[in-house]
């Protein structure tokens, strides 16, 4: 049985779990602080060749978070993506190249070294045919290989970019650049730009939310999550799958919420006093965000809990409960959308596939990665889509560079294991929902995926792209700081149209 | 009256003549005027970055000169024939400028048409033209204190508001001495300064403070956000890195109050100055908190450019408040700067010696005990026996290792690579090559090398493997402390010019061609140890082998490059630093304070054009810093860019005021210039404000009140550890970890764990916690820290709902509620009432109100009906301090805790 029939077997299923479902989506969005009314109209949007307001005349200290409509209406409200640090290997999963396997074992020919620079090939390496079998799936008849059979069911939701290409070759100012348009550290990250352009939709939960897995936070660290130059407020904020889910949201021990309930209210009875005396709004303010901590403190662990979710659920995303590893963190990420969460970034880690080690082989650790991130990301699609969330929510997956056609010789040595080493030139990424026209295969690279022919996509593309789904024209969407306006794209980026419905 | 009739006709026409002849003429001012109609207008297609139709409104040379259509846009006196007003009032959409755009308003097209008239002069923005004397305005009442306060009364009266009544003596305490020391005052301090009702109490005060050792620790916080300092590398494996005695060099030199141009000179350039001393190194760290990166198969020299682009971006961002990061890619799109200035710029900072190495070079290296007195003596013996020069640089060799050549420049390898990219390793028959090296009057090589093997050979050839043998070198394996590098020196035949060298290495021990067999970390090609045949040679020749491999203390710093290591610098296109334009030599812009022509065209050069009292931006940045940590904002609240896109300054006579006192009345000292701004009644004023008041002036510009600012993230954790008693008044030394959440730290290839601090380094200032960039300590980030990965030119405050969690259940924070509260129970032994009174005063010093003390006693109330019912409860909140948990103490906890949330405890009021 495919996923997708085991899932719709339980469709009937989830109708009784809705009734009982206190919080739905409908609900939540009663409780948020979304509507007109509640919109600051000032308009944080101004062209380059203005002169921009100060930042203290727009930025509301006293309430960041305040939900704001975007430029124009944009077809999603809310992003989930999914980075997979360390980058997977395009040639063992989305791009097709049946002629590499001929070449498997040769030499590279040297037209393809010259003037390069690879951050650990040295000298001659050898080709790499796949090390793994492909077929096309779907009625669009996208090619993926046997790594990933649960994706393969959904490709007609997915459009596959697979001309990617970065001008960087190591991972952290790579990830920086994906994340935050520049492959130095200074400049905000998309998450942030989306909540700061757009608010939070749910006053009890941050705008902006990042789930780590894989043992190690990415190479880049938490600046791909940094808010730059923006105001701190909007960075995003961490959330872990074991122990406290938010840093602090854990009374001290021996306190009860009775008592810290009155620790509220006697904190704030004698903040009004304060305020009637010297009628600083700021102090309303922090009267306000004791109020909202203390329902964060309810809120937060609540989403954070996966426990509650039925067996089917946990069965089609392979989740398991109390673990911190990537399936829970998918399965939080739509719990989190849900919810109004504007942006979800997942970080998995553990891609670096070169070879030195068995963990690092394409023909082994690969696989093993794939069997874990597989079933998660496709569960997330279909349940997205029966919730009638897959429309407004964006999915990205992808990462930081790809990987080489070429066989890696670290130091010009024969390696351990078959790996291949960074590649920035091409490589595959996938969006789905949030307007993204499913079935679609755009860009392609030449007969041995090293280099791009056509469609080829930069990570500034691709932001301009997510920013145009959100409803933010990326050229216009710009902060001041240090006397000049920024954006996410810098001077670049072009919307991908082509995978655009 | 008909008589008179003539009279005062003559008298009006007298009148009306010299009217017409001294009547002001509107004259159009250029930076206030056109400025801003061309930065809004016209810029953004007609600048720095884009100059459509050849036409550029940047310069005026540019402005005036022919367009793509052959003839100029603008002719000075002749509105008529310039195109630019022309194509202003185009009918044709086609033509009219703004293209696609709205037309300029009638009274911005009559400004230019005007300026046009009248000459078309140009004029600089005010930053860029040098300080200048200001006249304190001459309004002056009962309020007014110091020259500061006629500038804020006269802007005040202006908009037709009134300032504020000073603000109670508590309050006042408590304001001045976070803001000169991070901390309440101390007892003594506080109760001499509240009875003391003398004139001179409130300055007495402040002299106190600014003698407290605690004053250096406080601006020290400030400065490291400018320096961007960190105790880790940054990047992806974000290692550890020793660099805490920048730190301290920070708090001296803040609390002996250096001169602000010395303490900017040691900083920039101290590695050049006469002599430098320890200190002078140290000082020069500031650069070298630009970060490295560790990770695997990263290019060196791109990141070695990124930390000199940064060295660039930072000096003009933190120090002259300019955006001077724009001129990188092309010329600066609204202020006077040209894209090659920018690399004319980075040139002064392009010969330093690092080069993204892993250990850092070139490193201070400060010698411990019996070596640092050996140092003193082969210094001597070789001032005697050979000469002073040689003897300073033997003396400078030892502390640097500098000049060296690190082996990362080696390429060509065969059977071998750059290991980790650091390193030169060659395996059995492996061969480099190592570039471009200067052997005029060398006769000795020095080499740094580790080996597993013993028996190998190290042959060097001049300019290719099958040229002229230079040396062939024995290596055997390596063994020892600090990794098993070795020093090694080998006599070399003389050979005169540059040379690639190629290096060889054959070892029949080594079985397999896999391995690499030597490691080599740098090359010194220098003369032999001078004064062979005097008395005393070989032991001083040995002391310097044996001092060379001593165990130090080591700062990474600046250090120049000689002669033969000099780097060109190229302009980068588009910012590209692999597309090198025209090389250029060091030059500071046009457009400011031309260096000295006596002055060496190097980094010390450029910190003596910096302190330079006509450089406009030094002290003017500086004032306006520190207004904004008194005030909350600057006198222009943009602090990283005062050009013409930053905010327009609120008093700007004010601000060149205080600069031009800096620098000659005060002589650069920063604790003058503090003075005077606390001395002032502007600062003085109470910060309450009201409802109209809030209406006219919401971020108090004008200052009709005194500043009322949430704490920083520093000061909020060295108040709640003073409050609670627990503050550890240790200072300087290495960075310490204080109680921190498990799972924070996850860098990948890194095993560094935060381990934490024990006894009262558990308890230090939090200047002293150690800052790891890509996870810095939780707290320090939600109350508004940055990264410091770059240069933090100013903290934006926020006000967020995870702030509120951190200080309520932080086990920091939770902890030192605990302490408050038993703190409050030594004040009084008994009575609750007093106890959270004296607890109160304790904090304020001011009396609490009835209606604070009954909140907190309604919260105490209710905590203690609980935990009388709950000891399990009662235990956990106390902790294991008692041994006798009584709910009482259970439930001051609990109000503690309250206490040390509360919105007047988290602000300076």
């Amino acid at each position: 049985m495919t996923q997708k029939e085991l899932h719709n077997q339980r469709l009937l299923k989830e109708a009784e779990y809705k009734t009982l479902e206190h919080q739905t989506r409908r609900h939540f969005l009663k409780e948020s602080a979304m509507g007109l009314g509640a919109l600051a109209l000032g308009s944080l949007f101004y062209s380059c060749d203005s002169k921009s307001p100060s930042l203290a005349s727009f930025f509301d200290a006293t309430n960041p978070l305040a939900p704001r409509p975007p430029m124009f209406p944009g077809k999603a409200k809310s992003v989930i993506y999914i980075h997979m640090a360390g980058a997977p290997s395009q040639l063992e999963l989305f791009s097709y190249k049946p002629e590499l396997a001929k070449l498997d074992g040769l030499d590279c020919p040297p037209s393809l070294l010259e003037g390069k620079k690879f951050a650990f090939i040295r000298g001659v390496p050898k080709m790499l045919g796949p090390q793994a079998k492909f077929s096309q799936h779907g009625k669009s008849g996208l090619w993926l290989s046997e790594n990933l059979p649960h994706l393969s069911t959904v490709v007609d939701d997915m459009a596959i970019l697979n001309a990617v290409t970065t001008d960087q070759f190591n991972h952290a100012p790579a990830q920086l650049l994906m994340h935050t348009g520049t492959p130095r550290l200074g400049r905000p990250s998309m998450g942030s730009w989306v909540t700061y352009g757009l608010g939070s939709e749910n006053k009890n939960l941050p705008g902006f939310v990042v789930l780590t897995s894989g043992g190690n936070n990415p190479d880049a660290g938490k600046s791909v999550w940094g808010s730059g130059f923006l105001p701190s407020v909007y960075q995003g904020v961490q959330c872990r799958s074991e122990g406290d889910p938010v840093l602090f949201i854990k009374d001290p021990p021996g306190m009860d919420r009775d008592i810290r309930k009155a620790s509220i209210d006697a904190i704030n009875k004698i903040n009004k006093e304060e305020y009637e005396e010297y009628k600083d709004p700021e102090t309303l303010s922090r009267i306000a965000q004791y109020e909202m901590a203390y329902k964060m403190q309810i809120s937060v662990p609540e989403v954070m809990n996966i426990n509650d979710e039925p067996a089917y659920i946990h069965e089609m995303y392979g989740t398991k409960p109390g673990e911190a590893n990537f399936a829970n963190n998918v399965l939080l990420a739509r719990k989190l959308v849900e919810k109004g969460v504007r942006f979800v970034q997942l970080f998995d880690w553990g891609w670096d596939t070169h070879g030195d080690s068995a963990g690092n082989a394409v023909d082994i650790g690969l696989i093993n990665k794939c069997r874990k991130v597989d079933r998660p990301i496709t569960a997330l699609i279909l349940d997205l889509k029966q919730r009638g969330l897959l429309d407004e929510t964006l999915v990205i997956w992808g990462s930081e560079f790809g990987r080489t056609p070429m066989l890696e010789n670290r130091e010009g040595k024969k390696m351990p294991f078959k790996g291949r080493d960074h590649h920035a030139e091409a490589y595959s990424m996938w969006m789905a929902g949030g307007g993204i026209k499913g079935g679609t295969s755009y860009g392609e690279t030449d007969e041995i995926g090293y280099s791009t022919v056509s469609g080829k996509v930069d990570a500034f593309d691709i932001q301009a792209t997510i920013l145009n789904q959100l409803g933010f024209d990326h050229e216009k969407f710009t902060f001041e700081s240090q006397g000049r306006p920024f954006r996410l794209t810098d001077v670049s980026g072009k919307i991908i149209h082509q995978i655009i419905s | 009256m008909k008589r008179l009739l003539p009279f005062i006709v003559s008298i009006v026409l007298v009148a009306l003549v010299v009217a017409f002849i001294y009547w002001p003429v509107e004259k159009i001012d250029y930076n206030t005027q056109v400025k801003p109609i061309f930065n809004k207008k016209c810029i953004s297609c007609h600048g720095g970055v884009k100059q459509k139709a050849g036409f550029s409104l940047l310069f005026q040379e540019e402005a005036l000169a022919k367009t793509e259509s052959g003839k100029p846009a603008i002719i000075p006196g002749n509105p008529d024939e310039s195109e630019l007003i022309r194509r202003l009032l185009a009918d044709d959409p086609e033509e009219r400028m703004p293209y696609k755009h709205d037309a300029l308003s009638k009274e911005e097209i009559e400004i230019l048409t005007k300026w046009i008239k009248q000459g078309a002069e140009w004029g600089e923005h005010w930053a860029y033209l040098p300080v200048k004397e200001e006249e304190v305005p001459s309004i002056k009442n009962d309020w007014t204190k110091n020259e500061i306060d006629p500038f804020i009364l006269a802007k005040l009266s202006d908009q037709k508001l009134t300032p504020s009544a000073e603000a109670d003596k508590p309050t006042l305490l408590r304001r001045v001495s976070l803001d000169l020391t991070g901390l309440p005052p101390d007892e003594k301090m506080a109760t001499k300064f509240l009875n003391d009702n003398s004139e001179k109490a409130y300055e007495n005060l402040i002299d106190d403070l600014m003698a407290s050792p605690r004053y250096g620790e406080r601006w020290t916080a400030l400065w490291m956000d400018v320096a961007r300092y960190a105790d880790t590398r940054g990047y992806e494996a974000d290692r550890s890195r020793t660099i805490w005695k920048y730190r301290d060099w920070l708090i001296h030199a803040f609390n002996e109050d250096k001169p602000y141009d010395e303490f900017l000179m040691e900083q920039m350039a101290g590695d050049l100055m006469p002599n430098p001393d320890d200190d002078k190194y140290i000082a020069t760290a500031f650069h070298r908190n630009t970060m490295t990166n560790d990770e695997g198969g990263t290019q060196n020299e791109e990141f070695r450019t990124a930390a000199v682009l940064d060295r660039v971006n930072t000096t003009w961002s933190a120090l002259m408040g300019t955006s001077f990061n724009c001129v990188q890619c092309h010329s600066h799109p609204y202020d006077p700067f040209k894209h090659d200035e920018y690399y004319k710029f980075m040139a002064f900072f392009n010969n330093t010696r690092d080069e993204d190495t892993q250990s850092e070079f070139p490193l201070l290296r400060q010698y411990k005990g019996a070596d640092s007195v050996k140092l003193l003596h082969l210094k001597d013996w070789l001032s005697t026996n050979v000469n002073h020069e040689k003897s300073d640089e033997y003396y400078k060799f030892l502390k640097t290792w500098q000049p060296t050549i690190n082996s990362l420049q080696c390429d060509d390898f065969k059977n071998g690579a750059l290991i980790s990219s650091w390193y030169a390793g060659l395996r059995k028959d492996g061969s480099c090559r190592l570039p471009n090296v200067s052997l005029d009057k060398t006769n000795q090589l020095m080499f740094s090398y580790t080996s597993n093997f013993n028996g190998g050979t190290w042959s060097i050839y001049i300019d290719s493997l099958t040229g002229p043998l230079l040396k062939t070198v024995s290596l055997s394996k390596t063994e020892g402390h600090r990794e098993n590098w070795r020093i090694v020196t080998t006599g070399i035949p003389t050979v005169s010019g540059r040379h690639n060298l190629y290096f060889k290495y054959s070892n029949p021990a080594v079985k397999t061609f896999d391995e690499t067999a030597v490691l080599f970390e740098w090359f010194q090609f220098g003369e032999k140890f001078p004064g062979e045949g005097k008395a005393g040679f070989d032991v001083a020749r040995k002391n310097f082998m044996e001092l060379m491999h001593a165990e130090v203390q080591t700062t990474p710093i600046l250090f120049e490059n000689n002669k033969e290591l000099f780097r060109s610098t190229n302009v980068f296109e588009r910012g590209n630093w692999l597309v090198k334009g025209n090389e250029v030599t060091p030059e500071v812009p046009e457009i400011m304070n031309a260096m000295d022509p006596k002055a060496p065209k190097n980094r010390l050069g450029l910190a003596l054009w910096m302190v330079d009292k006509k450089n406009p931006l030094v002290a003017r940045t500086m004032a306006n810093r520190l207004w904004e940590q008194l005030f909350g904002q600057g006198l222009i609240e943009t602090l990283e860019d005062l050009g013409t896109q930053g905010i327009p300054p609120t008093h700007q006579e004010l601000l060149d005021h205080l600069s031009w006192k800096f620098m000659n009345d005060f002589d650069w000292s920063i604790k003058k210039l503090l003075k005077e701004m606390v001395m002032s009644a502007t600062y003085r004023q109470n910060s309450k404000t009201n409802e109209e008041l809030q209406k006219i002036d919401p971020l108090n510009k004008f200052y009709a009140r005194g500043p009322r600012i949430r704490l920083s993230a520093e000061q909020l954790r060295d108040q709640a550890l003073a409050v609670s008693n627990s503050l550890s008044g240790k200072m300087y030394g290495k960075s310490v970890m204080p109680f921190q959440p498990e799972g924070i730290w996850r860098s990948p290839y890194n095993g560094d764990k935060w381990v934490m601090s024990q006894g009262e380094d558990q308890n230090r200032r939090a200047l002293y916690t150690y800052w790891k960039r890509t996870a810095p300590y939780p707290t320090m980030i939600t109350f508004d820290g940055g990264a410091r990965e770059v240069c933090v030119t100013r903290r934006i405050r926020t006000n967020t709902p995870l702030q509120a969690l951190t200080s309520l259940n932080d086990s920091t924070y939770f902890v030192m509620a605990r302490n408050f509260a038993f703190k409050m129970q030594e004040l009084d032994t008994k009575d609750v009432n007093n106890q959270i009174r004296k607890g109160y005063e304790h904090m304020m010093f001011k009396p609490i109100t009835e209606t604070k003390l009954n909140a907190l006693l309604e919260l105490y109330t209710k905590s203690l009906g609980t935990f009388t019912k709950n000891e399990k409860a009662t235990i956990d909140i106390i902790g294991e301090k008692d041994t006798q948990p009584k709910p009482e103490t259970a439930a001051l906890v609990v109000v503690a805790s309250a206490m040390l949330n509360l919105d007047e405890w988290v602000n300076k009021n």
